[in-house]
């Protein structure tokens, strides 16, 4: 049995949605990797989604602020390595 | 001489390795720690016993190994150990965490449809922030480790001591979580969404 064009495209889309994060996250095999990016090159109906994803995965990866440990805490680190035998 | 160190200077060896490899990370250690307890105060605490025990185990650090991690991974279980315990026991739904997450997210590029570029245009971040701060603990840490602090899956699983497919799972959830924040903020803020231009 054969599958219409319909059908695979619907089928490769189900497979490039499940797949869109471990894609943008970089965790899949090259050959997966190329896969999904030509079939977002292709696909008007994944590339919304994809791009959202992105953006969105962007916007979180802003969020990490230097927030530098407060001079308090950090004394408090050192003098307690140095009471546990820390050389400096 | 025979070049063995004496016990007074291996020790100063070591605590040099420790303040080159290991202090340098305190920042990043404080600001996961901070991720974790939300309080400073608490942050406080787990920094501080964090170093200390990575400095009594240092001896089991494997040198060129990733600090980092290593000290990411202490931190952790300080924190598991100094918190209590979250009882509530969280709801991981379907099988499929990975399909009902992006089928959540297409639902959600459907509600903000058209607009969906309020990503790149408004600023985000405080709104990002504290949609983190409230994740249920178990996703906040997939979602930190992942996305702010850019490890892989396999480095965060091996910080949170849990298989990769958890991580993935975990961190999905949690995605999807952040976008329904995203979601309800936007239309808090009166954002337009498809929804309301529909109206």
């Amino acid at each position: 049995m054969f599958l219409t064009e319909t059908e695979i495209v619907a089928m490769d889309c189900t497979d490039v949605v499940r797949q869109l994060w471990d894609y943008l996250d970089g965790e899949l095999t090259d050959e997966s990797m190329d896969a999904i990016r030509g079939h977002l090159a292709e696909c008007r109906q994944c590339y919304p989604q994809f791009d959202f994803e992105r953006t969105f995965l962007e916007a979180v990866a802003a969020t990490r602020r230097e927030h530098p440990a407060p001079n308090m805490v950090r004394r408090k680190v050192l003098a307690k390595l140095r009471k546990a035998g820390l050389e400096f | 001489m025979d070049g063995t160190l004496t016990a007074a200077e291996s020790h100063r060896v070591d605590s040099r390795r420790f303040e080159v490899e290991a202090l340098p990370w305190l920042d990043d250690v404080y600001r996961f720690a901070l991720s974790m307890t939300r309080d400073e105060s608490d942050a406080d605490d787990v920094v501080q016993e964090t170093f200390l025990r990575a400095y009594r185990s240092w001896h089991t650090f494997e040198p060129g190994s990733e600090c980092r991690k290593w000290l990411f991974t202490i931190c952790r279980n300080v924190f598991l150990r100094l918190r209590e315990r979250e009882r509530r026991r969280v709801d991981y739904g379907g099988d499929d965490a990975q399909l009902e997450a992006l089928a959540s997210g297409q639902e959600i590029v459907g509600s903000i449809g058209e607009h969906a570029d309020i990503l790149s245009h408004v600023d985000l971040a405080p709104a990002l922030e504290r949609a983190i701060g409230d994740l249920p603990e178990v996703f906040r840490s997939a979602v930190v480790l992942v996305d702010v602090e850019g490890m892989a899956y396999n480095e965060a699983a091996s910080v949170l001591g849990v298989p990769v497919g958890t991580i993935r799972s975990r961190l999905f959830r949690g995605r999807r979580l952040l976008q329904e924040s995203l979601v309800m903020f936007a239309r808090d803020a009166g954002l337009p969404t498809r929804a309301a231009c529909e109206v």
